[in-house]
């Protein structure tokens, strides 16, 4: 049982209400059941959610119900040392490496690690635990759909070992006349193809998997679920079940609150048009404060699991009201206008002067519209300064945000500075672009070191039709690279958290990559003369090195980071900040975003704005206690603003009311 | 003369040989013949493998800057060095002292 959506609609909350319902549901009927909740996002929160520390091996929530946290990296890890000798033989019979090329390559980290051993790990705990419903809580829409496709990745680098092993095949039969059973490194590759096809195929079986889709009643959410939902199906996967989280239900007369119910009937609308046709659709009313912790979340698993449409009705029938367009819309903000001075967001020391800015933090807090203002921002304020607004979240938000159409070639807004440039970033399809290089490449690198005829070239070819995991981080990385000659400031809207984390980490390890690389060629240069490849690896870990050179560079990079003042992106962007610390970047300003300010009489928005102060406060003693060089990271605060600003004109009035 | 000569050998070994053994006594003269010619040609190929390779061990980390900037140094003179008197045999003229006169006024600088 899959849980998705876009970065912070609650498809934690939705997927541990679930898990708790289903356990103690079934306890009722004295069947037996174990249920297991795994958490496959780099950036984990369920254990905040749960209110629970947990961590990569299950952890007993209350009876028949485990919890656990993935630690990618470290379950590779131990594949590679359970199969390291089979994969050192693979490479060393197939190629001109010897073992000690072959060792430091096994050692080399993977960019797309947390999607290729996800499945893999859910299905080993599913053996080892004995459970009989496992519920994923997955990473947010871009990575997730990585996720489900990485058995189809690891089936075709099954078929590249087999090519090499070939060779190794023939001369063991024919030559050496040993009729001994399979090798390990046989066993290796069988195991994989074998568990590749079968997680394939069970993920489609809608008799052992299902999926329900996770989004808010409100338009950027529903854009991203729409694009998903075409790209699971595309992929064979059947959506069942799509829930709305948090939609707000009916309460006395408030301008804020009746302005969102107002923009949520607009939503419901489409969603029952595009979305929940022919799926069912559950409403999970909004909670008056942020469900952590067992007793909260039960609360909610009653309307995940039940078959009562709960609240349907309240905001269902007033739909299909005459829709003026959400751009015509003005927006209500909570700012009591001249409460207290605004800020000039371009004219903070935390984002002047910068060339390079990372806007990162946990999915739905708010990254892109934040950059978006941000952008056209010091766009309006130094018109002869070229900026780039670049997105690298494979579920991008730019367009939807902006109101306009947005491709992979950098484009002006229309309504916006000239000067500003935008541009989503399309890993697959740069990488089909590139694919006569790459080939190229590919074949340079198998004819210097493969020993057998063309061994492999055909399958990764293949591999190239596929949109391997890790291939957002590196496009990302080499766009960034790229555009740096052509742009005064770049500005990075980033995939949530943990694939934020995993981009920055990039460079490190394509350099890491590339040394691997012309370690090998200048080895055997006698073998073959490094050539075109050479010239090119040599240029990338060039670049690569200046790239890191200026992510180190206070001066020239920033790193913003975009939260919410509540418990759990609180706790999430403070690992976020203790992670970047540990990567030398530094974090030069926070955003705590949608501040529910000046409440009025609402009970609603005085509850929401009271658990806010206390956590922005949390925040603030935090950073305090941290370092010098977090202490002297600012704080903006933005208002909420119903519905959410999108389009130029909206953007730029609100970040005027920055503090 | 010497390096380019180290550079070619492998395949003397085993593709120049190899062939002239199984083809017989006239592909080895015409290997000869192309071989020769190539090596004219490659003298300044060998100084950019040397190049290329220098710049891979400076990304590994092998060498430092300043090694390879004097490496790169010897081994751009040296290209300019064949060049020049391969420009020379195409045509003669006053303007071609001019860039001889540039270019060793340009390399006396830089030892210095």
């Amino acid at each position: 049982m899959f849980f998705g959506g876009k970065g912070g609609v609650g498809k934690t909350t939705c997927a541990s209400a679930f898990a708790l319902a289903t356990s103690a549901a079934r306890q009722r009927d004295s069947t037996s059941a174990r249920v297991l909740v795994v958490s496959t996002d780099p950036a984990h929160s369920l254990g905040d959610a749960l209110n629970v520390r947990l961590s990569a091996s299950p952890r007993q929530i209350r009876s028949r119900l485990d919890a656990v946290e993935l630690d990618a990296p470290r379950a590779f890890a131990r594949w590679l040392r359970e199969h390291r000798r089979a994969l050192g033989d693979i490479l060393e019979h197939g190629t001109w490496l010897d073992r000690a090329d072959v060792e430091s390559l096994l050692d080399l980290s993977l960019p797309g690690v947390d999607e290729l051993v996800g499945l893999m790990e859910i299905a080993r705990l599913s053996r080892e635990g004995s459970y009989d419903v496992i519920v994923v809580d997955t990473a947010p829409t871009g990575h997730t759909l990585r996720l489900l496709a990485a058995p189809e990745t690891v089936g075709v680098v099954a078929g590249v070992l087999d090519a090499l092993q070939q060779e190794h095949r023939l001369i063991r039969d024919r030559l050496a006349r040993v009729t001994r059973g399979p090798e390990a490194a046989d066993r290796l590759i069988e195991r994989l193809a074998t568990e590749a096809g079968e997680t394939a195929a069970r993920l489609r079986d809608r008799r052992q998997t299902s999926f329900r889709w996770v989004t808010l009643p409100e338009r950027l959410s529903i854009a991203e679920s729409l694009d998903a939902m075409r790209a699971l199906e595309r992929a064979g996967f059947r959506v069942d079940d799509i829930i709305v989280n948090r939609a707000l239900p009916p309460s006395r007369p408030c301008p804020l609150c009746d302005r969102r119910r107002a923009e949520e009937r607009r939503a419901f609308a489409v969603i029952r048009r595009r979305l929940s046709r022919r799926r069912r659709l559950r409403v999970i009313p909004a909670q008056l404060t942020e469900p952590r912790g067992l007793a909260a979340l039960a609360r909610i698993g009653r309307g995940v699991v039940g078959t009562k449409l709960a609240s349907t009705e309240d905001t269902g029938e007033t739909e299909e009201k005459p829709s003026k367009g959400l751009a015509s819309v003005s927006s209500v903000s909570s700012v009591v206008a001249s409460s207290s001075p605004t800020v000039s967001p371009e004219s903070l020391p935390a984002i002047r002067g910068a060339s390079l800015i990372f806007f990162g933090g946990k999915g739905g807090v708010g990254k892109t519209t934040v950059a978006a203002a941000i952008a056209l921002r010091m766009a309006r304020a130094v018109p002869d300064r070229r900026v780039l607004l670049l997105s690298t979240d494979p579920a991008h938000s730019l367009s939807d945000v902006l109101n306009v159409p947005v491709r992979d070639e950098p484009a002006t807004v229309r309504h916006g500075p000239k000067n500003l440039l935008i541009r989503e970033i399309d890993a697959p399809r740069a990488l089909a672009a590139r694919r006569k290089d790459l080939e190229t490449a590919l074949n340079e690198i198998a004819s210097t070191l493969a020993v057998g005829p063309g061994s492999g070239t055909d399958l990764a070819a293949e591999l190239m039709n596929l949109a391997p995991p890790g291939i957002d981080e590196l496009f990302g990385i080499v766009s960034v690279v790229d555009a740096r000659a052509d742009y005064h400031a770049i500005l990075v809207d980033t995939a949530p958290t943990g694939h934020a984390l995993r981009l920055l980490e990039m460079p490190g390890a394509a350099r890491e990559w590339v040394q691997a690389l012309l370690r090998v060629l200048l080895k055997y240069r006698d073998l073959a003369r490094p050539g075109q490849l050479a010239r090119e690896l040599v240029a990338l870990a060039k670049s690569v090195r200046e790239l890191q050179a200026l992510l180190r560079d206070a001066t020239h990079t920033r790193f913003i980071a975009v939260t919410r003042a509540a418990e759990v992106p609180r706790l999430e962007t403070e690992r976020l900040l203790k992670r970047l610390r540990r990567l030398q970047l530094s974090t030069s300003a926070i955003v705590v975003n949608a501040l529910t300010e000046n409440p009025g009489a609402c009970v609603r928005c005085r509850t929401t704005a009271a658990a806010e102060r206390q956590s922005l406060a949390a925040l603030r003693r935090t950073l305090r206690r941290s370092n010098r060089a977090a202490r002297q990271c600012a704080i903006i605060q933005t208002p909420l603003a119903a519905p959410p600003p999108t389009g130029v004109v909206a953007l730029q009035h609100w970040a005027g009311q920055w503090k | 003369m010497q390096s380019c000569h180290f550079a070619i050998l492998p395949y003397c070994n085993s593709v120049f040989i190899l062939d002239s053994l199984l083809i017989g006594s006239l592909r080895f003269v015409l290997d000869k013949v192309v071989q020769a010619a190539e090596a004219e040609m490659q003298d300044d190929s060998a100084l950019r493998d040397q190049l290329l390779e220098a710049q891979m061990r400076l990304e590994l980390g092998e060498i430092t800057e300043e090694e390879f900037a004097e490496t790169e140094r010897d081994i751009l003179a040296a290209i300019r060095e064949i060049k020049r008197p391969q420009q020379g045999a195409i045509s003669m003229s006053p303007s071609d002292k001019i860039t001889g006169v540039d270019i060793e006024s340009f390399e006396s600088e830089q030892e210095t």
